[in-house]
Parts: C-alpha cells; sequence; structure tokens
C-alpha cells in the first residue's frame, strides 16, 4: 500500500518533470474545480465566519474584550480557516470526484487500454488535474477570506451589536500581506495533498461498484488526515 | 382468474420519459407451468418482470396475482403477494456481507419463528437441493457466477413460495454453466411443480425449459403460445430471431 | 424547481425513515454491528485528525496569550475550543468522510446490484433492514466519536504547549477546566447529534436512490461528504448561536 503509494508519487513527477505538460488540459481542470466548487465555498465561508464571529463574542466578552472580536476572527480566518475551508471543500467536491472518475476509468479497463496505447495515463489523468488544482486554489482561498471576514462583520454588527468600524480596524490591524501569501502557500500544499491522495486511490480502485465507492470514500479520508497533519507542520514553519 | 391464470397482465404501458418501453401487453402466466419470456436486449423484459413483483408502477394496465392488482395495491397488499414468490435476480443480489447460507436464510429470519438452528438446517436443506450442500459457511465473494445463481435459487425457493421469478438466469455464464442451470431450472420445475416465469435472451435455454414462450420486441408482445407455436410462428421479427439463434451451434 | 423536487423527495425518505425508527420491528442486532462498524472505522481518522488541530491551537494561541502575559489560560482556552468547535465540526467531516460516504457507497452498491430490490421483493421493508440501522449508527457514533476527539485534542494542544514550547505542565493542568463548562462538552454533544443525524439521512438517502451504475456509486459518494459537510457548517453556526451566543 505505502510502497505503491510511492510508486504512483514518482511515476507523477515523473510524467510531470519529463514530458510538456497538457496546458490546455490544465486549465480546464482549474476552471471546472473553480466554477464547480464556488457555490459550496461561499456558503461554507459565510457560516464559518458566521460561527467564528459568535464564538469569539462569547469568549472574550468574559474577559471584557468584545472589541477583539475582530482580531479574533481575523487571525484565525486568514491563517487558519480559509486554508483549510478550501481544502475540506476541495477534497469534499473535486478530490472526491477525482477518485471516482479515475476509478470508473480503471474499473472499466481504460486505464489499460492507455498504457497498451503507450500513453502514460498518469501524464494524462494526473498531471492536469495537478496543475488546474494549483492554478485556481490560491484565488479560491482569496474568496474564502473575504467572503468569511464579510459574514463575520454582519453578524458582529446585526447579531451581537458590535461597532463595525473597530471590527474592521483591529482585523486589518492584525494582518499583513504576507500572511495572505502564507495562506496561499498552505492551500496550495492542500491542493496537491489533496489531488495526489484522490488520483492514487482511483488508480487502485478494485473492481465493481463497491471498488468504486470505497476509494472515492479512502480519498477524502485520506485526504482530510494528511491535511490535518500537514497543516501543523506549515503553520509551525510560518507562525511558528 | 379461475381459468388456470396464475397472472394476468392487462393491457400493461409503462414509459421511461419518451421512450415506450411496454406498449398495451396483455396475457396470462399459466399456473403450474414454466413460461418463457423471450426477446432482444433492452426490450422490456426485465421492466415487466419487475411490474410483476410491484417495483415499477406502469403508466396504465393491469397485473392480476389473484385479487391483488400489483400495478395499483397498496404496500401492504403488495407485500402479502410477494411473500408468495420467490425472484432470482440477474447477477444473484445477495447480500456481500452475508456468506453464502446467511443468505438463504435471511427471509427466513423475517416471515418464519424459526429460531437460529433452524433456519440454518432450512437454508442447508434448500443449498442441497440446487448442488451446494456444503456451502452455508462460504463467503458470498468467494462463489463463482453460477454459484451465485444457485445461492440465489436456493434463497428464492427456501420459504416454499407459490411462483418464482427468473431475471436472465443465463445471463453472464459461460455455455456449459449455462447448461447446468438449465437443467436444474427443469430439475426443480419437475420436483416443486409450481409456476416459474423466466426472461431471457437465450433461445436455447428457452426451447429447453419452457411450456409456454412469448416473445417480446419493441414494447409488443409478438408471439405467445406453446413452444411449437412460436417456433412455427409466421411473425418476420421472430422468424428472424429463432433463425439467427438456432443456426449459430450448428455450423454444418 | 430540480433543488426543490429533490429537497421534497429528501422529506418524504426521512419521514420514512423516522416512520421506522419509532415502530417496532427494530433490528437491533444489525443496528449494534453497523455502530460498533462505523465507531471503529472513524476511531483512527477522527483522532488522527483533531490531534494536529490541537496542536495548532496551542500554537496560535499561545502567540495572541504572549501579547497579553496571559500564557497560563492556554489551556483552558484549547479545551474551550475543542470541545465547542473543534471536536464536533472535524469530527462529523471525519465521520462524514469515512462513516457516511461508506453508507452512501455500501447502499448505493446494494442498489445498483439488485440487492434493495431483492429485498423488497422477499416481502421485507428495506429501509428498516438497510437504512434504519445505519442512521442510527451515525446518531450515536458521532457523538461518542466526538468526545473521543475531544481528548485526542486536547493531547494535541498538551503536546505543543509542553513538550515543544516549554509551558510547564502544571499549568496547562490546573488551568485546563477554568474556563470550560460542563454546558460546553453537553453542548458539543449536541452539536454532534444534529451532524450525526445530517450525516446519517444524506448518506443513506443518496445511497438507497443511486442510479446509473458503478459511476452513479461513486456520485452518490461525492454528493454524501458534499452535501452532509455543508449542511453541518451551516447548522453549526445556528447551534452555536443557540447553545452557546450569549447576545446582548
Amino acid at each position: 500500500m505505502t510502497a505503491s503509494f510511492f510508486d504512483f508519487i514518482a511515476a507523477v513527477a515523473v510524467a510531470l518533470l519529463t514530458r510538456r505538460p497538457p496546458l490546455l488540459a490544465s486549465l480546464e481542470e482549474s476552471y471546472r474545480i473553480g466554477v464547480k466548487s464556488l457555490p459550496i465555498l461561499l456558503v461554507i465561508s459565510t457560516f464559518a465566519g458566521t460561527n467564528l464571529a459568535v464564538q469569539g463574542h462569547d469568549a472574550f466578552a468574559p474577559l471584557g474584550g468584545q472589541h477583539l472580536v475582530g482580531m479574533f476572527v481575523a487571525l484565525a480566518g486568514v491563517r487558519e480557516m480559509a486554508p483549510l475551508l478550501v481544502a475540506a471543500m476541495v477534497a469534499a467536491k473535486a478530490g472526491t470526484e477525482m477518485a471516482s472518475q479515475i476509478a470508473v476509468m480503471r474499473i472499466r479497463q481504460q486505464i489499460d487500454a492507455l498504457e497498451v496505447m503507450a500513453i502514460d495515463p498518469h501524464w494524462l489523468l494526473v498531471v492536469p488535474r495537478l496543475l488546474g488544482i494549483v492554478l485556481v486554489l490560491p484565488a479560491l482561498t482569496m474568496i474564502s477570506i473575504f467572503v468569511f471576514l464579510a459574514a463575520a462583520w454582519a453578524v458582529a454588527v446585526a447579531q451581537l451589536g458590535l461597532n463595525g468600524h473597530a471590527f474592521l480596524a483591529l482585523a486589518t490591524d492584525v494582518t499583513e500581506p504576507k500572511d495572505l501569501l502564507a495562506c496561499a502557500i498552505k492551500a496550495l500544499c492542500f491542493g496537491v495533498v489533496i489531488c495526489v491522495a484522490s488520483c492514487f486511490h482511483g488508480f487502485s480502485s478494485r473492481p465493481g461498484p463497491d471498488g468504486v465507492g470505497r476509494a472515492t470514500n479512502a480519498a477524502v479520508v485520506t485526504s482530510a488526515v494528511l491535511c490535518a497533519a500537514v497543516n501543523y507542520v506549515l503553520s509551525e514553519l510560518l507562525y511558528g | 382468474m379461475s381459468n388456470g391464470a396464475a397472472i394476468r397482465i392487462e393491457r400493461l404501458c409503462k414509459r421511461f420519459g419518451e421512450h415506450v418501453v411496454l406498449d398495451d401487453v396483455s396475457f396470462d402466466i399459466p399456473r403450474g407451468r414454466t413460461t418463457v419470456i423471450l426477446g432482444p436486449s433492452g426490450t422490456g423484459k426485465s421492466v415487466l418482470l419487475k411490474h410483476i413483483v410491484g417495483l415499477i408502477e406502469p403508466e396504465s394496465g393491469h397485473v392480476w396475482v389473484g385479487d391483488v392488482d400489483m400495478a395499483h395495491a397498496s404496500e401492504r397488499q403488495k407485500q402479502a403477494v410477494r411473500r408468495r414468490f420467490g425472484m432470482l435476480f440477474q447477477d444473484g443480489a445477495l447480500f456481500d456481507s452475508l456468506t453464502a447460507g446467511e443468505n438463504v436464510a435471511f427471509p427466513l429470519k423475517f416471515h418464519t419463528n424459526l429460531d437460529e438452528d433452524g433456519r440454518r438446517a432450512r437454508a442447508t436443506a434448500a443449498l442441497a437441493r440446487v448442488e451446494l450442500p456444503d456451502a452455508y459457511d462460504r463467503p458470498t465473494a468467494s462463489l463463482s457466477g453460477g454459484q451465485r445463481k444457485r445461492v440465489g435459487l436456493a434463497r428464492a425457493i427456501v420459504l416454499e413460495p407459490e411462483v418464482i421469478l427468473f431475471d436472465e438466469p443465463n445471463s453472464g455464464l459461460d455455455p456449459l454453466t449455462s447448461d447446468t442451470i438449465d437443467a436444474l431450472i427443469v430439475r426443480m420445475k419437475a420436483e416443486l411443480g409450481i409456476t416459474f416465469v423466466v426472461i431471457t435472451h437465450d433461445i436455447v435455454s428457452a426451447v429447453r425449459i419452457a411450456d409456454v414462450i412469448g416473445m417480446l420486441h419493441g414494447g409488443h408482445l409478438v408471439a405467445f403460445g406453446s413452444v411449437d407455436a412460436v417456433l412455427r410462428s409466421r411473425e418476420d421479427i421472430v422468424r428472424r430471431f429463432f433463425a439467427r439463434n438456432i443456426t449459430l451451434p450448428d455450423p454444418t | 424547481m430540480e433543488p426543490l423536487i429533490a429537497l421534497g423527495r429528501f422529506g418524504l425518505f426521512s419521514a420514512a425513515v423516522w416512520w421506522r425508527i419509532v415502530t417496532p420491528r427494530w433490528e437491533v442486532q444489525e443496528t449494534l454491528r453497523q455502530t460498533w462498524g462505523v465507531s471503529i472505522r472513524c476511531l483512527l481518522p477522527v483522532a488522527a485528525t483533531v490531534f494536529p488541530f490541537g496542536m495548532v491551537m496551542s500554537l496560535q494561541g499561545l502567540q495572541i496569550f504572549d501579547l497579553f502575559g496571559a500564557q497560563r489560560l492556554l489551556s483552558s482556552l484549547v479545551s474551550v475550543a475543542v470541545f465547542r468547535e473543534l471536536s464536533p465540526v472535524m469530527a462529523t467531516a471525519l465521520v462524514a468522510a469515512q462513516g457516511g460516504s461508506s453508507f452512501a457507497a455500501e447502499l448505493g452498491a446494494m442498489r445498483i446490484k439488485e440487492e434493495i430490490d431483492a429485498t423488497t421483493v422477499m416481502a421485507i421493508d428495506p429501509i428498516r433492514v438497510h437504512v434504519v440501522p445505519r442512521v442510527i449508527a451515525a446518531l450515536v457514533a458521532t457523538p461518542v466519536l466526538g468526545l473521543i476527539g475531544s481528548a485526542s485534542g486536547i493531547a494535541g494542544g498538551y503536546v505543543t504547549a509542553v513538550w515543544l514550547k516549554g509551558e510547564p505542565a502544571g499549568t496547562w493542568w490546573a488551568n485546563l477546566w477554568a474556563l470550560t463548562q460542563l454546558s460546553d462538552v453537553l453542548g458539543g454533544a449536541v452539536k454532534c447529534l444534529v451532524f450525526g443525524a445530517i450525516i446519517g439521512f444524506v448518506s443513506c438517502y443518496n445511497g438507497y436512490n443511486a442510479s446509473g451504475g458503478a459511476a452513479g456509486v461513486g456520485r452518490a459518494v461525492n454528493d454524501t461528504v458534499v452535501t452532509a459537510t455543508t449542511s453541518a457548517v451551516v447548522a453549526n453556526y445556528f447551534l452555536t448561536t443557540v447553545l452557546f451566543g450569549s447576545v446582548g
């Protein structure tokens, strides 16, 4: 299992480095991932933002620091939540789709057919998805941050009765451009993890409808566990 | 329903979107005989079978089983009718989480008061009838295609039904296994003496096991009668279908 | 119009499942089997995911508390955050990803391989024997896994604070329950229960109504993870407001 996982990564790396990447297909992938994921991302970011504002208010109000909500939301949102939300959504939507599409191709012997035709399936199927995710994720992350903060601000003002100006002032005080960059780097790493894990499980699908189901299942669990671990390492490196 | 019909199909129509699958189909399935519904793939044979067990509701028409119209009955009435049916699905439709024997014992758990030992004994007896006497503890995944169908058949007969329905009993099997399944069906028919309804596209097997043959084509029942009568049919489509299938195994 | 029809179908399905949950007969053995199975399958993923989140919480919390010189409150912050938010949400995401998607995959495969039709033809109610045990399993397992996840998250926070950043262990343990109240633990469990219901109904609905061969099963799993996670995040905001939102 682990051995074949590293073989898979090696095969993808070889395909990525030794051949001209399929640029048009990659653009199409990133368009597809972006457009398909956007509606859910908007919903998730909105409600994660509103939720965090309520929690932050409840946590800081007893300490007399109501106005700190803006700072708390901005720090938590930009540093941790936004990249993770993007990762969760991309794993759930695009990752499962990659796994099930490739698994279906595997059980219909289309991948074997590609090999027989001397077309590297890693180059044709994995590389565009990888490049597509890498291209689109930073953009999705920025959108997520914006929606997240806007929703948190709206709740802070409308539901919690906080001062909107103070909220924004503190929120912009604690965040710097390099935070946005760090956030985009995180999202990128998650994208690579999700894409590789999902495609790997698709490639190693066993036959039959159960096989496709199980591959999709394994893809999203592996993605989540790996992303959580990678997130700690990145937080330590970027902010520790 | 007195004239020896176990099931009466009356003016049955079914569409899926624009596609007409069954167009005004009517016939009687005689009690205690083997009726084979024959036809090329995609002619609505499976759909017809699913109407009989009430899994699909038609656009119009009736499926009479005794006094119950499966096309319009309540779920409770349908359940009562299904208790008298057994059905062999195309790939057996066995539960992969259970062993072969547990699959056969599954309906016993719900429809009898037998304890676990009693269910095991009944299921083993049913497995013996399909020539798999030692298969109770075998995992479903380890069964071959032919064995899956046998276990499916054992599950269909374990509650001693009045009617057994077969959905493509030969599909996906090699010719030899296919022959043994045919032989098994013929022997079961002789032993049980109940009503069999078989749908198949395999004409050799149809001729071998049928008392009555109906042929479906393009949503219509184009022939219906005894095996001889259908073989001698003048209907063009019937002749073409039989000609192709009958001449194949005889390349002299 | 299409989403409304789907929502209506989902409502009818849920009502049918609820009806069978409150009326006999119950598949006790199968329900226990499913509950045990999903708990075991999700245990490691949940623990393994919440643990690093506890670590991150400690890491980021320390930075903030450094500004105020309030490092001693770190363990309180981690435990409140883990019980109220991190563990319920992460446990739910993982139960949806592991348990919910396997329910959808199993039921989807059963639908495609005609096992559900076979159950109906045997005059056995497929919702009662195949769906209800799984829904109850999700309902029971999610809160339990949430609590296990909380323990794992606090352990993760401890590892970062004490082992990696050299905060005193005594302070950590002394303040662990300073801000956390029973209501936080119970609130987290209530969240898990609601999320568990979402996972159970969504996954079984998608699997039970799968169509279109192997690709259809993949689609059912995909829809389950997306819909369950999104609904849980939306529900989470309202639950937080109701359970913890001391407005005004």
